[in-house]
């Protein structure tokens, strides 16, 4: 360092500020140099091709290990199921059973495979492969989240013959065919599996169905190509025309307010989950068109905890349903685009009872009138209820998804009309939640989920079941839910899932809000835009250009 | 410049060891843990959710955790998603390039903008844009990532469509995040350069400078040499923000990377993600200080040291 420097001006006579520049310039050179390196493979003879947004990263993508929705947008259309649930009749299809009967004491299932299917690896379609999809969900090594979770019943499976399987439960499952149904239990190549592990085969997934994997780049896109051979697929599929896509690419479009502005952009053809002041603004746009589409399951609800009082009173529980003016609400958080929700499933759910549609209706007098029913009365005058001498604070848990902050707002301020005062504690994700319930430090708390098969109650109104966040205890209502579980007739299991729901609304442990309803923004020159039974995925092989 | 290359590597170490630390105790302390975003959500029974927890060993006791995760890292595993079994070294490699890339740029972009901003700004030349300058360093610094963002998405993606849509892929992709990004580290740059810069023009060796009669031009050339030098600290130290601010805007311009990564992880409370991508910040958090000091004493012939 000792090396006394002239400074002196070089030849150059570069000063400070050009030094500075050379340095951003080199900088720049770098920058250039890694971008290039950027995955910009977009083959230009894609075909017929889309940009499907997803709106979420989920933290992993195999159907048999991971358990978000998201994940079935592209892979419903990678993998066939054993069965499928017409999207319009709701009834079961074939899908790679081409037969299938339950044995008459309910105990087993035997299903006749179709021949002649092929993997996308060229590999055979048989009853081993079935087979090997069942160990490999099973496998706890696997550490599956939702499959195995699923299959609940399921014990085992016998192969027949090379193209029949029979699968043993451990009692009646009447959700078994809906379960089979679903890309959790898509059936994947055997020698795919085989050769990754159970880590890499999320990046390299082979299926049987109308689309193939191309491309995965983690974090970036999934690349699908249409799959030529592909004539096994249930009655529902569209033939392949002109307008049929041959490459579909699925984006990450986690921020809600940018998804409009790409869709406008035209770099993205459909995405799901738009703001409702979007699609509102959308609405103007000849070169979008939105989609409301149902999802089926429980509605956008919130539990009330029955462990404190003054929830522990069913009174007061009711009292709080009638004094919620859901049509506020939806009018105004969600621009009047879903419907009302009534009880504990949507309308689209199988064997929903219209008859709690009646139940509560919005009145503010009735509400008052049963608060005060219960003592709770404004003694004080300050607009606030006393309850046992202290003015009544209900706590309200809610996280950030779908709006919820804002439903929570009104519901504070239309409960003040009531006198009651709300305390909202938003939660940044679903740990949050859990930790909240596990704490029993809640009076009202939201969540919810998806679902065509209403056994889907079990997890939140079960005694003890993992979901069961009001923490009702009612044995006639576990004993009517197992019932129905193992009822396979659909008149019996009817009946028995009226009276599951209208004993959850008599004992008001839930206040539904709206009927869950995903905006899906389609560029105008698509047809076909068709989702499947459960609501979330689309049958991309219907998805045509139009013209 | 071995025993200060040694000094460094401890200090790094101590960084790298108690970011870890923190981050692993500040994870477990928050509520729930990865076993509640997968398998709870799922509607798992409490006896799945159980045995899977234990599988993972999470029910251990922490102090058992803690040291098992400081065993592994010894032995070079940093270990494996909770959530999808990928290796945490697999996810940082997959991923890292593209939050290279963004934060590159809008380094290189923040440097140009404002260095330019803070010697207008310090100055006071052109007199007339020293409002303006001050003014837009204060924008950068006030306003957030997230409105700009958006803000530009609308007005160069769609209004006029300058720029590729967002989520678009490919080299060009970068540059309107990279803006906006460099754009926000520029404020504090700028605010920096401009201090210094005024300091700097008071000095004495200014005035002796004008006296001897230099041209106004090698002045100003003189004021730069010296009132330029804070400029080197603080680009390393927005260099080391820069990782952590590539969150919000590879979310919000739909691009892949560490940001959108440590987004998911943190959700689903994947422990060894986080981790791994902390002890990444640490590393690079160091050694852009150890070079930021390097380069500062080749600069500025003041604060080296005899010998």
């Amino acid at each position: 360092m000792a090396n006394e420097r002239k400074r002196g001006r070089g030849p150059l006579r570069l000063g400070v500020l050009g030094v500075l520049l050379i340095g951003c310039l080199l900088l720049t050179a770098i920058v250039g140099a890694l971008a290039l390196g950027d995955d910009d493979d977009t083959t230009p003879d894609a075909g017929n091709m889309i940009v499907y947004g997803l709106t979420l990263n989920p933290s992993g993508f195999d159907p048999h290990i991971h358990q978000s929705s998201e994940l079935g947008i592209p892979f419903y259309s990678l993998y066939d199921t054993l069965v499928y649930r017409h999207p319009q009749t709701m009834e079961f299809v074939p899908g790679l059973a081409e037969r299938w009967e339950m044995a008459e004491d309910g105990l087993s299932w035997t299903f006749n495979l179709k021949q002649n299917v092929r993997f996308h690896d060229g590999t055979a379609f048989n009853a081993a492969a079935v087979a090997a999809n069942l160990d490999r969900i099973m496998d706890p090594d696997l550490g599956s989240q939702k499959a195995r979770v699923l299959l609940d019943a399921y014990t085992g499976y016998e192969i027949v013959d090379p193209y029949t399987i029979t699968l043993r439960l451990s009692q009646p499952y009447a959700p078994l065919l809906d379960v089979l149904s679903q890309v959790y239990l898509g059936i994947a190549s055997p020698a795919a599996l085989q050769a990754n592990t159970n880590n890499s085969y999320q990046w390299h997934q082979v299926g049987t169905g109308p689309y193939k994997l191309d491309e995965f780049v983690p974090g970036s896109f999934i690349r699908l190509v249409r799959n030529e051979e592909y004539d096994w697929g249930p009655v529902f599929y569209a033939p392949v025309t002109d307008g049929s896509l041959d490459t579909i690419e699925f984006r990450f479009y986690i921020d809600p307010a940018t998804r409009s502005l790409a869709l406008e952009s035209g770099e993205l053809q459909v995405v799901g989950e738009l703001l409702p002041t979007d699609a509102e603004l959308l609405a103007g746009n000849v070169e979008v068109t939105v989609y409301q589409v149902p999802v089926p399951g429980t509605p956008q609800q919130f539990f009330f905890n029955t462990r404190h009082a003054p929830l522990d009173n069913v009174t007061v529980r009711q009292a709080l349903i009638y004094g919620t003016n859901r049509t506020e609400i939806i009018d105004a958080v969600y621009q009047g685009r879903s419907p009302i929700a009534h009880g504990p499933l949507t309308s689209t759910v199988l064997h929903y009872d219209p008859e709690v549609e009646a139940m509560y209706p919005f009145d503010l007098d009735q509400a008052r009138a049963l608060l005060a029913s219960q003592g709770l009365q404004d003694l004080d005058n300050n607009g606030i209820l006393e309850f046992e001498g202290e003015p009544l604070e209900l706590t309200m848990v809610f996280s950030s998804w779908n709006q919820m902050p804002d439903v929570a707002q009104l519901i504070q301020s239309q409960w003040r009309e009531l006198g009651i005062d709300v305390e909202l504690i938003q939660v940044p994700d679903f740990p949050s939640l859990r930790q909240r319930v596990r704490d029993d430090d809640y009076d009202v708390i939201a969540f919810y989920d998806f679902s065509v098969e209403p056994s889907l109650l079990n997890r939140f109104y079960l005694s003890g079941a993992v979901n069961n966040w009001s923490g009702l205890s009612d044995p006639q209502l576990d004993q009517t839910l197992y019932e129905a579980m193992r009822q396979t007739d659909p008149a019996a299991r009817a009946t028995l899932y009226s009276a599951a729901q209208q004993r959850i609304m008599e004992q008001a442990v839930v206040l539904p809000i709206r009927e869950y309803v995903n905006l899906v923004g389609v560029s105008s020159d698509l047809d076909g835009v068709v989702f499947s039974a459960q609501g979330w995925w689309p049958l991309l092989r219907n998805f045509q250009y139009s013209g | 410049m071995l025993p200060f290359l040694a000094r460094r590597a401890v200090m790094a170490l101590a960084v790298v060891w108690l970011a870890a630390s923190a981050a692993f105790f500040a994870l477990r302390w928050a509520p729930g843990d990865a076993l509640d975003a997968t398998m709870a959500r799922a509607g798992a029974s409490e006896d799945q959710i159980a045995a899977q927890r234990a599988a993972l060993g999470l029910d251990q006791p922490l102090p058992v955790q803690y040291a098992r995760y400081w065993l592994d890292v010894a032995r070079g595993r940093w270990g494996v998603s909770l959530v999808n079994g990928q290796p945490v070294t697999e996810v940082i490699a997959q991923n890292v390039r593209p939050t290279l890339t963004l934060a590159l740029a809008a380094l290189g972009i923040a440097l140009a903008l404002g260095v330019s901003l803070g010697v207008i700004d310090g100055l006071e030349r052109p007199a007339g844009l020293r409002w303006a300058a001050g003014g837009l360093a204060a924008l950068a610094l006030a306003a957030p990532v997230y409105w700009t963002a958006t803000l530009a998405i609308y007005a160069l993606t769609v209004a006029v469509a300058l720029f590729p849509g967002v989520g678009a892929e490919g080299p060009r992709a970068v540059l309107l995040p990279a803006l906006v990004l460099g754009f926000h580290t520029a404020g504090s740059i700028a605010r920096v350069t401009a201090a210094s810069v005024r300091d700097a023009a008071r000095g004495d060796f200014v005035r002796t400078a004008r006296a001897k009669g230099l041209p106004d031009r090698d002045v100003v050339d003189h004021i730069l040499r010296v009132g330029l030098l804070p400029v080197v600290s603080v680009a390393a130290l927005q260099a080391g923000f820069l990782l952590g601010g590539t969150v919000i805007t590879e979310m919000i311009f739909v691009r892949r990377g560490l940001g959108q990564v440590l987004l998911t992880a943190v959700t689903n409370r994947d422990y060894p993600v986080v981790q791994g991508l902390v002890v990444l910040s640490a590393l690079v958090y160091t050694a852009l200080n150890a070079l930021a000091d390097v380069l500062y004493q080749r600069l500025d012939p003041r604060t080296r040291r005899e010998g």
